[in-house]
């Protein structure tokens, strides 16, 4: 799964610590989100959409082949 | 464990129990039976509760004195990535368990140890084992 959540925050001019801090999450799973290391639980995904004000759909992208 | 048992408890606790299991092992010349072991049970058990009852007593200690340090640690404590990491961790660990416990069993079987202790290794493997299906099993009916 790709995200555009850098894009995104950069684009708000919001540091990693504090979405971390609004999101209630450690700074690193915020970094490990970014570089899509981590795919987020769906509470977390719809906090993190909620925070931005999108929809999921917008932040995380679902690719077919993919393996879970 | 539980949470209403003050960690200063836990602390002397712990405390008055390494200092018997020292002062056994310090003063018992002959110990027969079960006084073999049981100093170290009781420096092993003291030792635990003293940690535990530190890291209760730093935690509120924390929360009185460094609101927003310890906000960050419960945040670390939450996080899901973290409780992720730490279950992968214990998943990988409980499959190398299962295999050095198969290998110890085969082993100590060829060496012909006393049946007693490799029936009782078998025992905890075996527990192991159903310890694992059943919470499969409720995980099942529950997800």
């Amino acid at each position: 799964m790709n995200n555009r959540l850098e894009e995104i925050r950069k684009k708000r001019g919001i540091k990693q610590e504090e979405l971390a801090a609004a999101l209630e999450v450690s700074r690193q799973t915020v970094g490990s989100l970014e570089n899509g290391r981590y795919n987020p639980s769906i509470l977390l995904a719809f906090k993190i959409a909620r925070f931005f004000d999108l929809r999921i759909e917008e932040i995380f992208i679902y690719e077919e082949d993919e393996r879970v | 464990m539980n949470k209403s048992i003050s960690p200063y408890f836990f602390a002397l606790a712990g405390v008055a129990l390494l200092a018997v299991g020292v002062y056994f092992i310090k003063t018992t010349d002959d110990p027969h039976g079960l006084l073999r072991a049981l100093p170290y049970i009781f420096v092993g058990i003291g030792s635990g509760s003293f940690g535990h009852g530190m890291e209760g007593i730093l935690l509120r200690y924390a929360k009185n004195h460094a609101p927003a340090a310890a906000k960050q640690l419960e945040i670390e404590r939450n996080d899901e990535r973290n409780t992720a990491l730490a279950n992968r961790a214990k998943a990988k660990a409980y499959d190398m368990i299962s295999f050095v416990f198969g290998a110890l069993i085969l082993a100590f079987s060829i060496m012909g140890i006393d049946f007693t202790v490799l029936v009782l290794l078998v025992c905890a493997y075996l527990f192991m084992l159903v310890y694992n299906s059943y919470y499969r099993y409720k995980y099942h009916k529950e997800m």
